[in-house]
């Protein structure tokens, strides 16, 4: 599903040039649970961010299901994001102003998507996650657990095939975490490929493989 | 774009709009300040411009005029002209009544002099003209009560006379039969046919109308026509019918050219577009004025926009990493702007077209709203939407989608 052979990062800073990745090889099948793990600053967004083709490497390659994505056009690259990865980010990153279910509709506006269509699809998602009765409540509405269930139902919508979540359960307290990843886990089950960067050991160990970074590289 | 991407962008920009409204509402203010006023404007111009045209028609339809004497400025209608030695001849003037139908409808020779009139025991002064009932058709001047000389009076020289208003309230009391009367110009006695209507015109209703033959034989004591006043046969033929009849009188009056001319021809097409040309040139000035307002409202717009891409950066984020292309978040933005200048426009519109009418209403000052005048600000409107709304948006699109969801 995910192959990165090399994949470097680089940030010009001035003078200075950071190595956020250095030389990243790794392989997630499809189906796959992979937790990644690392201190702070070693790289482990930036990882997630090229997976999640938010962002491009600045060299080696990565294949997502079989297609090269490192030198795609901004705007194949948002197409890529919108049809195959499914983003969970630690601080929800909901639009305030729209409801639970507009949030959930937004990246099926993006696919095309009719409105009836999105609607039903939206409702279907709010249930899954346990929010069929909070679809007209806005975020701020809302208590931090329901929001990410928004956010992992938004982050379903396209159906997927890879859940990125990059710290999900870090502005959370341990039992909504808990419950969080009870879902995400939940999701794996039903096949989606879930990559889970965390600092917490005892969520990472739920996974079914641990890759560690240090320093832009795969300890 | 799509219909139903560019529904979903209405849609977005709607709910944005909505949700702040007082911004959007101040946003949309300089627009519609620049609308109104384009509109009223141009309505005040065309308004002064037809009210001026429409005075011109009134001294007739398709009118030349020939004078005696060298060209004096542009007038087409000069008053005071009894000054002049009159050098258009009978000849001149059959010429002229010779010209076939297509060319020339009416033909009426006048020739003026000042005239003290006496009716009983009032006094005044007045303009006599001399000329045929023809006048009537060719300066579009009728008479309101009783009638005009006829052709028989000017055959046998009656003296008889039509009256214009200001003369019938000179003279007579008010609610007075005039026709019939007796008055005396300078000092001959006319029994009077008819009170003229009145054109607001002091040069015509302060004037006394007498066959030209009863005007040559007891008043000037001259053959010659001061002028002659010509009906053209249609708006087309008036600038050959003027060659035609400098042509013609030049060679009567063995002249060079209209240089060294003893009369010269007023058109009313020149006149006409002289006129036009002057009102037209104002409200284009108005209309540039008020567009520069148009131009500030489309800056405060653009102003706006970029603020409000600034504070949504972190939306804009969320919407890429969610699968926005760069169109979608230009046409979301774009689509704002536009709506925003529209919402602007048509109220500005509204308030155009209101505030023209309300001047005509309460001030009566003319005012003429032009189907194309709203059409224009219309579409204006959607322009400076689109080109102040442009670069906005496409910084919005340009944002890179890290660095957008980071933005604090
Ligand atoms: N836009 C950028 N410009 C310059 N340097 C950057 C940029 N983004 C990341 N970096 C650097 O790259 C390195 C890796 O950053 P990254 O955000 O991937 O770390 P992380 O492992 O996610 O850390 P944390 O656990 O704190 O989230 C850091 O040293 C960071 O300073
Ligand atoms: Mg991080």
């Amino acid at each position: 599903m995910i192959t990165m052979t090399d994949v470097s990062k680089e940030y010009r800073m001035g003078a200075e040039t950071v190595h956020a990745l250095a030389g990243v090889s790794l392989q997630i099948d499809s189906g796959d649970f992979v937790s990644i793990m690392g201190p702070s600053g070693s790289g482990k967004s930036t990882l997630m961010n090229i997976i999640g083709c938010l962002d491009t490497p600045t060299r080696g390659s990565y294949r997502l299901a079989d297609e090269p994505v490192e030198r795609l056009s901004p705007d194949r690259l948002a197409e890529v994001r919108n049809s195959a990865i499914g983003f969970v980010f630690q601080t929800f990153n909901l639009l305030p102003r729209l409801n639970a279910l507009e949030n959930v509709e937004l990246p099926l506006v993006y696919a095309g998507i009719s409105s009836g269509e999105r609607r039903a699809t939206a409702r279907e998602l709010l249930d899954r996650v346990g929010l069929s009765d909070r679809v007209r409540h806005r975020p701020n509405e809302l208590s931090g657990g329901q929001r990410q269930r928004v956010a992992i139902a938004r982050a379903l919508a396209t159906k997927p095939r890879v859940l990125l979540a990059d710290e999900p359960t870090g502005a959370l307290d341990t039992r909504t975490g808990s419950e969080i990843m009870d879902l995400l886990e939940e999701l794996n089950h039903d096949g989606t490929t879930l990559v889970l960067v965390t600092h917490e050991p005892e969520l990472a160990e739920r996974a079914r493989r641990v890759i560690r970074l240090l320093d832009g590289r795969v300890a | 774009m799509g219909r139903r991407s560019l529904w979903e962008s209405m849609r977005m920009s709607g709910r944005s709009i909505a949700g702040s409204p007082v911004r959007a509402a101040l946003t949309a203010l300089g627009v519609m300040i620049g609308v109104a006023s384009v509109i009223s404007l141009v309505a005040l111009g065309r308004g002064a411009q037809e009210e001026v045209a429409g005075g011109l028609q009134q001294l007739g339809s398709n009118l030349l005029i020939v004078y005696s004497g060298a060209p004096r400025g542009t007038a087409l209608v000069r008053t005071n002209i009894s000054n002049i030695r009159p050098t258009l001849t009978e000849t001149d003037l059959e010429t002229i009544r010779g010209f076939p139908a297509d060319m020339v409808t009416y033909v009426a020779p006048a020739s003026t002099a000042n005239a003290q009139l006496k009716y009983e025991n009032r006094n005044t002064v007045s303009t006599v003209i001399g000329t045929t009932p023809e006048y009537t058709e060719v300066r579009n001047f009728r008479p309101a009560y009783g009638e005009f000389f006829s052709q028989s009076d000017v055959d046998s020289r009656s003296s008889v006379a039509a009256i214009g208003m200001q003369v019938y309230r000179d003279l007579f009391a008010p609610g007075t039969d005039p026709v019939g009367q007796r008055m005396r110009v300078n000092g001959i006695s006319f029994r009077i046919v008819g009170v003229m209507e009145e054109k607001g015109d002091a040069a015509q209703d302060n004037s006394v109308l007498i066959p030209i033959t009863t005007y040559q034989r007891r008043i000037s004591g001259d053959s010659n026509y001061a002028m002659i006043a010509i009906q053209a046969a249609s708006p087309d033929v008036m600038r050959p019918l003027q060659a035609t009849i400098e042509e013609h009188l030049l060679r009567l009056h063995r002249l060079p050219s209209m240089e060294s001319a003893d009369f010269y021809v007023a058109n009313q097409l020149d006149l006409l577009a002289t006129v036009e040309g002057v009102a037209g040139t104002f409200t284009l000035m108005l209309a540039s004025i008020a567009a520069i307002s148009l131009v500030v409202g489309g800056v405060g717009i653009m102003n706006i926009m970029l603020v409000s891409v600034t504070e949504r950066t972190r939306e804009i984020g969320v919407r890429m990493a969610l699968g926005a292309r760069r169109r979608d978040i230009i046409s979301q933005f774009l689509t704002e702007a536009v709506l925003i200048a529209l919402g602007g426009g048509l109220i500005g519109i509204a308030i155009g077209v209101g505030g023209s009418w309300a001047v005509t209403e309460f001030a009566r000052i003319a005012s003429h709203i032009t189907p194309i005048s709203i059409v224009a600000a219309f579409g204006f409107s959607i322009l400076v939407g689109l080109f102040f709304g442009g670069y906005p948006a496409w910084r919005a699109s340009r944002l890179d989608p890290i660095e957008a969801l980071r933005y604090e």
